[in-house]
């Protein structure tokens, strides 16, 4: 018993929010995105993407910044991309982001391989320096981790007090609506989809960062895992944020139980969060409902 | 004096089917201008085009003079062109104020001015009496409600040229009233005014000129001046005749009771509540229920599908099968992206093989038996004309054969005639020994077909006229409008 206290500590606390801020930043993107109507599988990738980017020019150049903008641009082109494919010539969501998951995963082990001769991963970088003056808070001190939390807030602020928010839901419940009251649909879809890429490269830049190196799938699935916590969290930033927050806190749960050893078997404490996802999902604890024309091409 | 708009040789092909052929006419500024026609004659489709939201093959428009290549509704709202559609645009999951500045949004810095929005919006409602909540969900919102959220979409902007599609079919008589004082006020105000609807009586009422397209073709032009209920109706239907059946009535009780429900009531669930409710649904009758809408209609036809339950009282269904034509076609009763034929097929129940034959073939029935006109068997059924849809789901609920048979509105935007077919239909149904529920704002309607007339008026049954007192009542129809539009309305109740 003392031993499952002592787990509840700073350290376990930062390992937690160091979980939670992938899973964030993916499943913040995919709600302006869905917002917005188009359904994004394809954040896995985005991941992955803005990781690999954020590694090699900051192996190449050592520059945390140039690394750091040069990884949200890539996100930003691939989602443009993405938007042309989904929103322009209308292809079906899922398979486009299937498409874009294989595509980016497979370009990344190429490239890989190509700059430094090997398969797995890349040589270590310096990571994202904490700010000094908030060393003191021991997991607020991240720049990124302080960005996460000041995103719950300005996403809650742009998605419902903004004229820009109203026109995003807008074209993803009822486009024709939206349309017929001058709204430019395909300009807020397109919106959508680039901010869900932008947000994105956060979480994927904060995945090499923290590990001071891009290994081949190091994102393990966790974009998926993001989707699932944006669909509990009803597409709203608050409730993201909570998931989030619970999903890391069970996956850190987890690997601590497995290094103290415990009687709680781990494998129960790793399918927590999956139990609550489904009972989420067939309706235990209240009723999700997608934006009306998510994933219908208009 | 240069007209508010001018159609010019405008035609729009959809396949082999010309839904605006070669038309041409102007609308004089300020006035109010009807377009009538038959279900599936263009008027829609002329409409779309003047809204920018369809583009026409060939042809061109002016407004105010100047020509105008609309793209998307866009172009059409900046040059002062508002539409109310004939299937409403609303986002069910925003709130009524949402819907309105939608597109328009009265801004603070960085912000949506919100307050700003909500005083504009209120003194709109206040002015003109809608009695709407903007922070109410349109979800929650009946269809007549509904229909004056897209109003107050309207007042809100302040465009100079406004078209109305079928804006009456949703509402009861009390209600039109109340439109047509707004339109008067709107055109008193120097609007220009488009209006299309089905009832003669209301293009008599209001319109100073009227334009009538049969077949895409524009056939006839008038001043109100020269027009008459007659001369309008041979207008819309061109050479072809029509006879209307002899309507027979009861003058005693159907025998077998299908449905008793017995002081029934709801008090959650439904959006507006149930707590009165005495009604006996029996074979072989047509029972009628006359009400505003919103005053527990659609919880009583719910209750009949079994998708709520009663909570208080009783409701005893002894029926083994019950068919409906619901109040809102596009979201009850069918699949806008489906042809007829898989409509026809989603409905019935066990398991049924989709061949492309097969389909057509159940398709083909349909549009024969009931002149459903489409441009090809395989059409999508959203885009059919609104009338079209009407008539494909009213065949396909009777072609059911159910036990007990609910219509709800089921000549809503349905053009004269075929308004008079469905008619006959319904009464065969009842002929046939099957039970009949009529659900209906037009009160015309209501009292031709019904056989018992029950009011209903805030959740309750406050009058019901057994199928002798109704004949007799009947033989004096102003008279019976009156009481009956009181009950209505919550007047003269002990
Ligand atoms: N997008 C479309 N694709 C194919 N056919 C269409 C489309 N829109 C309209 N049509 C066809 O064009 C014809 C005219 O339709 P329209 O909606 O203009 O009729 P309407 O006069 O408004 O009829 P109603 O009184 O029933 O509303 C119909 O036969 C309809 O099926
Ligand atoms: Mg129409």
């Amino acid at each position: 018993m003392e031993n499952l206290l002592s787990i509840f500590s700073v350290v376990f606390l930062s390992q937690v929010f160091r979980m939670f801020t992938p899973y964030f930043f993916g499943a913040i993107g995919g709600a302006y995105s869905e917002r917005g109507g188009v359904i994004n599988i394809a954040i896995e990738g985005f991941l992955i993407s803005s990781a690999f980017s954020f590694a090699v020019v900051n192996i190449f150049t050592g520059s945390i910044i140039l690394s750091f903008i040069i990884a949200m641009l890539v996100n930003a082109v691939l989602s443009i991309l993405f938007a042309i494919f989904t929103v322009k010539l209308k292809t079906d969501h899922i398979v486009t982001g299937v498409g874009f998951n294989l595509l980016i995963a497979g370009l990344a082990d190429f490239l890989i391989a190509y700059f430094f001769k090997t398969s797995s991963n890349t040589p270590r970088f310096e990571e994202i320096p904490t700010i000094e003056v908030l060393s003191f808070l021991p997991f607020l001190s991240d720049p990124l981790i302080i960005v996460a939390f000041a995103t719950v807030p300005l996403s809650a602020f742009v998605f419902f007090k903004t004229r820009f928010g109203l026109r995003l839901r807008s074209v993803g419940e009822n486009p024709q609506a939206a349309e017929s009251l001058g709204v430019k649909v395909r300009f807020y879809k397109i919106a959508g989809v680039v901010l869900c890429g932008i947000i994105t490269s956060f979480g994927g830049i904060w995945l090499a960062s923290y590990q001071n190196t891009y290994s081949q799938g190091m994102t393990a699935g966790r974009g998926y895992i993001a989707l699932a916590a944006m669909i509990i969290g009803k597409w709203k930033p608050v409730n993201i944020f909570f998931v989030c927050l619970m999903f890391a806190f069970f996956e850190a749960l987890e690997i601590k139980l497995q290094i103290i050893g415990s009687f709680i078997p781990s494998q129960f404490i790793q399918s927590l969060p999956y139990i609550v996802t489904i009972l989420v999902l067939i309706g235990f604890i209240g009723k999700t409902r997608p934006p009306a024309a998510d994933g219908v091409p208009y | 004096m240069i007209p508010a708009i001018e159609f010019k040789n405008i035609t729009k092909q959809f396949g082999n089917l010309k839904a605006n052929d070669n038309v041409s006419f102007a609308i004089r500024k300020n006035s109010v201008h009807c377009i009538l026609g038959e279900n599936g004659a263009g008027k829609s489709t002329l409409m779309k085009i003047l809204y920018g939201a369809y583009q026409p093959d060939s042809g061109k428009l002016f407004v105010d003079g100047k020509q105008q290549n609309f793209h998307t509704p866009h172009d059409a709202i900046n040059a002062g062109v508002a539409m109310v559609w004939q299937h409403f645009m609303l986002i069910d999951d925003f709130s009524v104020l949402e819907n309105v500045i939608l597109g328009n949004e009265p801004i603070s810095g960085i912000k949506i001015d919100f307050k700003t929005a909500q005083k504009k919006i209120n003194d709109v409602i206040t002015k003109f009496n809608l009695g709407l909540n903007p922070d109410d969900k349109v979800e929650k919102l009946s269809i007549a409600e509904q229909q004056k959220v897209e109003l107050l979409k309207i007042l809100y902007r302040k465009p100079s040229i406004i078209i109305f599609d079928e804006p009456t079919a949703v509402l009861s008589p009390v209600e039109v009233d109340e439109f047509f004082n707004i339109i008067t006020k709107l055109k008193d105000s120097g609007n220009t005014i488009i209006l299309i609807t089905h009832k003669l009586r209301e293009v008599i009422q209001i319109a100073e000129r009227v334009t009538v397209l049969r077949q895409g073709k524009k056939v006839y032009e008038a001043e109100a001046t020269e027009i008459d209920e007659d001369i309008l109706g041979k207008e819309i239907v061109g050479d072809s005749s029509f006879e209307i059946a002899s309507e027979t009535k009861l003058e005693t009780d159907g025998e077998k009771k299908v449905a008793i429900l017995e002081k029934a009531g709801l008090s959650s669930g439904g959006y507006s509540k149930l707590n009165d409710i005495n009604l006996v649904l029996r074979a072989g009758e047509i029972s009628g229920i006359c009400g505003v809408e919103g005053n527990g209609q659609n919880e009583i036809v719910d209750i009949l599908l079994q998708l709520l339950s009663v909570e208080n009282g009783t409701a005893e269904l002894n029926y083994s099968s019950v068919s409906v034509v619901p109040d809102d076609r596009i979201k009850k009763g069918m699949i806008s992206e489906y042809t007829i034929g898989e409509n026809v097929i989603t409905r019935k129940m066990g398991f049924e093989i989709a061949l492309k034959a097969k389909l057509k073939k159940l398709s083909e029935i349909l549009i024969k038996s009931y002149d459903i006109r489409t441009p090809d068997y395989f059409t999508p059924m959203g885009n059919l004309s609104g009338g079209n849809q009407q008539k494909a789901i009213v065949a396909r609920e009777i072609e059911n054969q159910s036990e007990l048979i609910i219509f709800s509105h089921p000549t809503r935007g349905v053009d004269l005639k075929s308004s008079l077919f469905i008619h006959d239909e319904i009464i065969h149904v009842r002929n046939s020994g099957r039970a009949v529920l009529l659900v209906s704002s037009d009160l015309d309607e209501l009292f031709k077909l019904s056989d018992r007339l029950i009011v209903l008026y805030n959740g309750q049954t406050v009058k019901e006229y057994e199928p002798l007192e109704l004949k007799s009542r009947l033989k004096d129809a102003e008279s019976f409008t009156v009481e009956v539009g009181k009950l209505m309305v919550g007047a003269g109740i002990e």
